[in-house]
């Protein structure tokens, strides 16, 4: 027999629970890396107060001006704002990424219902939830000083409410975690979220077009959202407040029935959880088969004129640019922003401008933006290579190389995203003239080559690990930024003015000209910096290790 | 002596004040299965990281098949196969992908490499899984994956950091024929393990480091030898390990503060 005194109690282990996160909250914040992420904790805990308070009063004057007013039923979209707020936010700071697992507390001795009741108490200490109580707590007073009658309703409909978005956060949160244990569907999920995050820009143009024409269709959707809690909890609330009981008693029923079927539904969920479940995606022991022809045959060697390092690892760059689904689904980016600019600012009807901007001057402005997006990977360019950045040094190649490789895709992953977007630009609105597209070409050579001798410096120099279809903690070092933003400003600003050269001197083709110039100097630039940055790439080998294999 | 693969002169490597290798003068003969052990924080991994050109050491020399490392690191690389700690996988690659960038950073060529990824994939006991990548693999299959890596060239000094560690007992006993044919003709086996009893089953000499400082080094019989009385010649490798290890006995735990496990 174990020498197991007593069980703790349900209220103990919570307790514990809490120690245990706030711990784990201080340790990290205890390393070196993290003093910085304590002074934005700061910044943002402050922020994120002023936040709250100020939607407190909103909520307390809303509820104030709803029941003396006589608009008791508006109260329905106070609870609405909170039950969006409570269910949305942690679906988004959930990052999909795995982080600290309650369900990891199964190797002690607990019950089914204190796993349960951890598991809703742990659900409280979301920023959300923390946040939309307050919210509550602000909306029972101002709606109590308007009408006292109400303040026992308000009381059990918000602990109702409360009850119930607790437990639908619970329930969701865990399906996600289930859902986003496995790596191919947090991918999955990642892209549909870059997907929806892209559509949401052609929301204010699709809005000017077409607002007018779907507000009827609008208005007959209204009605059925009296089904949901929120509007129960309104119409309770009006109920209350003008003595029709029965509303208040189908509100109350409604709510509760939503909280009794949340709670069925989460209490299976958390049961299969206690039972045992295997979330780890690794794979099952292997079966025994005849192995088949191989896949990775490659018969014809496209990239035979490279060097057989440079080539490979350029194939393999390419092989995790297709795997990254963030880094992919960025590749849509460009193609859709000259869609959704050239709507904006260019062609015939611009939705955003009286008079179309002149394509002489959007176009070399288009793919400024365009390299601004494109070239920023290239700051961090081990970032996703983790500990495999050790075979780079236990491998017989010189850093060169690797940079060759790597830059080598970058060039033209560049290449193909600005000719398509040329091709849109094409389409839509036209090319600009002549003089003016050569201007840009040879400014983009000279961009790009200026930046890739820099940025390679700055990868060597700022690596910072990211991972994978994950959101949270996937920072850039903050100096890889910086020294992006610092090159991106200075080419900019030597760029702009070359190309306002003609209109100054009236010569068309100067600006051409002197890009030229210069393409070819950073070309003869960038070719000199790869063996000084092989030199550093061995220096800093413990560091990028470091930083990698962690 | 047969000819050197290995040789360290005062091979040095401080962390700030902490000095995590200190003058290790190491000498490791061509076609030897050679156990580098330790206890844990000794500074295995350390030596490992300066032989394999993952660390640079603060200072002394080490010399690979007669090269200068510093002066030679390329040519040096060319020679030896590395399975490192945490075995620097490129995870979002199949083991085939990977099979196949490894070798053709060794300059070998595509129908080579080929030939020889698919073969050690099967020897592995990889290849029913050609689309898995590496990150979906288990602990034991990155292993395996990690050793075919190592080998694909083939090597003429082999470091391996914990080879077995995760590893089933039957591709483990392959594994271990086929480092066995590999010394006997003429590859230099560096070894690192916990497992003292994997050790003195394969390795023919056996170097011990402590506290960054190498203590004992030589074949099996020479470090037996070295043990006082006459059961010396039946000292099993731990015994060995202990007394050179835990002469200090501030080493050792003290059994009798656990009393109450007990």
């Amino acid at each position: 027999m174990a020498d197991v005194a007593r069980v703790p109690g349900v209220w103990e282990q919570i307790r514990l629970v809490a120690g245990l996160r706030w711990r784990i909250l201080r340790n990290g914040l205890r390393k070196k890396n993290n003093q910085w992420d304590l002074i934005g904790m700061i910044f943002a805990g402050v922020f994120a107060s002023l936040f709250v308070l100020g939607l407190c009063l909103a909520f307390y004057f809303g509820a104030y001006t709803f029941l003396s007013g006589g608009h008791e039923a508006w109260i329905a979209f106070l609870f609405w704002g909170i039950f969006l707020f409570w269910q949305l936010v942690p679906i988004f700071t959930a990052g999909f990424g795995a982080g600290f697992e309650f369900r990891t507390l199964l190797r002690f001795p607990l019950s089914l219902r204190a796993f349960y009741l951890i598991g809703l108490a742990y659900g409280l200490s979301d920023f959300a939830a923390v946040a939309s109580s307050c919210w509550l707590i602000a909306m029972i007073i101002g709606a109590s000083v308007a009408n006292p009658s109400v303040l026992p309703s308000m009381l059990l409909i918000s602990a109702l409410f409360l009850l119930m978005n607790i437990t639908l956060e619970r329930m969701i949160g865990s399906w996600l975690e289930r859902i986003l244990a496995r790596r191919r569907s947090r991918e999955i999920f990642f892209a549909i979220f870059i997907l929806l995050a892209v559509s949401l820009q052609f929301l204010n143009p699709l809005l000017q077009r077409y607002g007018r024409a779907a507000q009827p269709w609008a208005r007959q959707l209204l009605p059925y959202l009296s089904v949901f809690p929120p509007s129960l909890a309104g119409q309770a609330i009006a109920g209350a407040a003008q003595n029709h009981f029965t509303d208040t008693l189908i509100g109350v029923a409604g709510i509760s029935a939503y909280a009794l079927l949340f709670s069925v539904f989460l209490w299976m969920r958390f049961a299969t959880q206690y039972r045992g479940e295997e979330l780890s995606e690794t794979a099952a022991p292997a079966r025994t088969v005849v192995r088949p022809v191989s896949q990775t045959a490659e018969h014809s060697d496209a990239l035979r004129l490279l060097s057989p390092q440079v080539a490979a690892v350029l194939r393999k760059e390419f092989r995790y640019l297709t795997r990254n689904s963030f880094a992919f689904f960025l590749l849509i980016m460009p193609p859709v922003f000259v869609l959704l600019f050239t709507t904006q600012f260019a062609g015939r009807h611009p939705t955003a401008t009286r008079h179309p901007v002149s394509t002489e001057l959007f176009f070399p402005g288009m793919m400024a933006y365009l390299l601004l997006i494109l070239m920023a990977p290239a700051y961090n360019s081990f970032a996703y290579d983790g500990k495999g950045i050790q075979t780079f040094f236990t491998s017989p190649v010189s850093f060169r190389e690797v940079f060759l490789g790597k830059n080598l895709l970058q060039a033209g992953m560049l290449a193909f995203e600005l000719s398509l977007s040329m091709a849109a630009f094409s389409y839509l609105v036209g090319l600009p003239s002549l003089p003016v597209l050569l201007a840009t070409l040879a400014a983009i050579v000279f961009n790009v080559t200026g930046q890739l001798a820099i940025a390679n410096w700055s990868s060597l120099s700022f690596p910072r690990k990211l991972n994978f279809g994950q959101m949270r903690g996937q920072r850039q070092s903050g100096m890889a930024v910086l020294v992006s933003f610092g090159t991106q400003i200075l080419l900019g600003c030597i760029s702009a003015p070359i190309l306002f050269m003609s209109r100054w001197t009236g010569d068309k083709w100067l600006p051409a000209e002197v890009f030229a110039f210069l393409a070819a100097a950073a070309i003869a630039g960038y070719s000199s910096s790869l063996d000084p940055l092989a030199v550093l790439a061995e220096k800093k080998k413990e560091t990028l290790i470091e930083a990698l294999s962690r | 002596m047969t000819e050197a693969a290995i040789v360290t002169q005062r091979l040095t490597r401080r962390f700030g004040n902490l000095t995590a290798v200190d003058s290790v003068d190491l000498t490791v003969g061509a076609g030897q299965f050679f156990g580098f052990l330790g206890p844990n924080g000794a500074g295995k991994s350390t030596t490992i990281k300066m032989l394999t050109g993952l660390l640079a050491p603060s200072s002394g020399r080490a010399q690979l098949l007669g090269l200068d490392f510093a002066e030679h690191p390329v040519e040096v690389k060319r020679q030896i196969g590395v399975v490192p700690e945490g075995m620097g996988l490129f995870e979002r690659l199949t083991g085939a992908e990977y099979l196949q960038f490894v070798g053709r950073m060794y300059g070998l060529d595509r129908p080579t490499t080929q030939r020889r990824s698919e073969e050690l994939l099967d020897f592995m006991q990889l290849s029913d899984r050609p689309k898995t990548l590496i990150a979906d693999y288990s602990h034991g299959m990155q292993k395996k994956l990690a050793l075919a890596a190592a080998v694909i060239h083939g090597p003429r000094i082999l470091f391996l950091d914990e080879p077995f560690e995760g590893v089933d007992a039957l591709a483990a006993g392959a594994l271990k024929a086929l480092l066995g044919r590999m010394t006997e003709r003429g590859v230099t086996i560096f070894l690192t393990s916990h497992v003292l009893e994997i050790v003195e089953r394969l390795c023919s000499h056996v170097a011990i480091i402590h506290k960054g400082r190498l203590v004992a080094q030589g074949s099996l019989e020479e470090l037996r030898a070295g043990i006082a009385g006459e059961e010396g010649s039946k000292t099993t490798l731990e015994q060995i390990f202990l007394s050179i290890v835990g002469q200090d006995g501030a080493q050792q735990p003290q059994l009798e503060e656990l009393s109450w496990l007990m």
